[in-house]
């Protein structure tokens, strides 16, 4: 624990030009970036900062957009948050997946809950959900119902 | 040699997700592995946003029968920050002691399992004896064995009386002296030394680029632990040291595990010995403001964050928990091949996965279409078998 903090001016020296960098309060740096330019952030986010280990991406639907927070902290400890909205209806964003590779198994997750497409990434197989659980209903986005006509998974009425 | 697929899992009573592990292996040799953790999908995170913060808390705690206790504190001490409240004292000191003595418990357990897998009974036999001292401790701090249902958002739900902290500073004593003769024993013995040793290594670099958390990340030498980086309940005052070694293989892990209870020792003696005085819990308010926090705890297995929106209501509007395990995952994926059949038991458990739930495997092979099952008792007395014959232990 020799490097200590991230303060708000070196974020902003480092990553303004990718968004609004705000403190959000002592330890959390926020940076309210774009789709298109997350993944240059996160390489400058490394390179620059050192923020070099992924502690979470956190995939909020809010009922208009899909909001991604990727919170990154390195050595000094500092959580930065770069965040990203990406429409309902078409959300694609590139993957990190060989920047940060725990980012890999995260992404994998989002995607069978959230459908979010992370380009790039080389197996987006599912992972949470079974086998037989039908395409393109991701539950833990707002709008999603169980339809009562379809099968989702395990043992079928018949069968029992 | 043809490559074989070896599946492990999904289904094992005892431990708390199920998981699959399928394993390519050439002989003896893992070639690489892959991963399925769809099985005890619960759709907790779905079920957190229809119920109110009071309904929410009892519903985390069952996410984990281990760390129960870290994720409602995490999600708790993330709504109090969305409120802005802050809690009494007392109340900070009660959610680490029982923090600590989860830690423990959960340590000791994983002792007690890392020692079976390798077939050394005795230390297993051993640990979860000791075990039940701090179950005990629990019982009767919260009245339960698992899921102690302290927390509520504002505060705890009971107290520590000064006779129960008491009996506890002299069972620290105790627990103390064993876990002495644990350390020793780890040292000594040659069948933890040649089951431990080199076994599942993993370097202070690909600890940091494969995001390895707790535990696992500190036997290789980083210093990652959110008590220190991140202070929360009362770590703040309380001193202690973060324990990290730089072997970096399933021996470091054993070490820093075991230098985690004493320090844990150290927590309790002075959370039980300066117990603060005041109010258990202040009364919150029912609904929290619009706010996005991220809640990161140090769980046992490693760094534990919740991130929680809410959004002027009573509920939240989402929370998304992502648990020390699946962070750990992608180390042990990358370390593991290359390593013999036999250390899969140890490697997998040295992470102390919260889904290693792995009761039968079959082993199918490719060119013969030969499809034999192996359980997980049979893998493990393979490996124990297997050097028994190689290294005569």
């Amino acid at each position: 624990m020799t490097q200590r903090g991230l303060d708000l001016e070196r974020v902003t020296q480092a990553m303004g030009e990718f968004g609004l960098v705000e403190q959000v309060r002592q330890n959390r740096i926020r940076v309210a970036s774009t789709r298109e330019r997350v993944r240059d952030a996160i390489v400058r986010a490394k390179d620059r900062l050192g923020c070099d280990h992924v502690i979470q991406i956190a995939c909020v639907d809010t009922g208009k957009v899909l909001e991604l927070h990727y919170h990154l902290t390195g050595a000094h400890r500092t959580v930065v948050t770069i965040r990203a909205e990406l429409p309902r209806d078409d959300s694609r964003i590139a993957s990190v997946h060989d920047l940060l590779p725990p980012a890999g198994i995260y992404e994998r997750q989002m995607h069978d809950l959230m459908g979010i497409r992370f380009e790039g990434h080389p197996d987006l197989r599912r992972i949470i959900l079974n086998e037989d659980w039908p395409e393109s209903e991701y539950p833990l986005r707002k709008d999603w119902k169980m339809d009562p006509t379809k099968f989702y998974g395990g043992v079928r009425k018949e069968a029992t | 040699m043809p490559e074989v697929l070896i599946p492990i899992g999904p289904q094992h009573p005892a431990l708390k997700e199920p998981v699959n592990f399928k394993i390519f292996a050439e002989g003896e040799r893992i070639v690489r592995l892959e991963l399925d953790i769809a099985y005890n999908h619960r759709g907790i995170e779905k079920a957190a946003e229809s119920r109110d913060f009071i309904k929410v808390v009892p519903l985390l705690e069952r996410i984990c029968g281990i760390c129960s206790h870290s994720h409602t504190t995490t999600f708790v001490k993330g709504i109090e920050e969305a409120m802005g409240l802050q809690i009494p004292d007392r109340a900070q000191y009660i959610r680490t002691i029982v923090a600590e003595l989860e830690r423990m418990h959960s340590h000791l357990l994983w002792l007690g399992v890392a020692a079976h897998e390798i077939g050394f009974n005795t230390l297993f036999m051993w640990t979860w004896r000791d075990r039940e001292v701090v179950q005990d401790l629990l019982e009767e701090i919260s009245g339960n064995r698992v899921n102690y249902g302290i927390n509520e958002v504002g505060g705890v739900r009971r107290d520590i009386r000064p006779e129960t902290a008491e009996a506890a500073l002299r069972q620290m004593d105790f627990l103390d002296s064993r876990v002495v003769e644990y350390e020793q024993m780890v040292r000594e013995e040659p069948t933890t030394l040649a089951r431990f040793r080199g076994v599942g290594r993993l370097t202070k670099e690909q600890a940091l680029a494969f995001g390895a958390v707790g535990p696992t990340a500190r036997a290789s030498g980083v210093d990652y632990d959110i008590r220190k980086d991140d202070p929360y309940l009362a770590y703040a005052d309380i001193p202690f040291e973060v324990v990290t070694v730089p072997d970096g293989d399933v021996f470091g892990r054993t070490l820093v595990r075991i230098g985690e209870l004493r320090e844990s020792i150290r927590i309790l003696r002075h959370a039980f010995g300066h117990l603060p005085s005041g109010p258990l819990r202040i009364n919150a308010p029912r609904g929290a403001p619009r706010a996005e926090i991220l809640s990161r705890y140090e769980a046992p297995r490693g760094e534990l964050a919740h991130f929680i929106r809410t959004n002027n209501t009573d509920r939240v509007e989402r929370l998304d928990v992502r648990t020390p395990t699946l962070a750990n995952w992608t180390s042990v994926a990358m370390t593991l091949p290359g390593h013999h059949l036999a250390d899969i038991p140890v490697v997998v458990a040295a992470i102390d996965p919260c889904l290693s739930c792995t009761s039968r495997i079959t082993i199918v092979d490719r060119e013969r279409r030969d499809v034999r099952t192996m359980t997980w008792d049979e893998l493990r007395a393979h490996g124990v078998r297997f050097y028994r014959a190689k290294e005569g232990i």
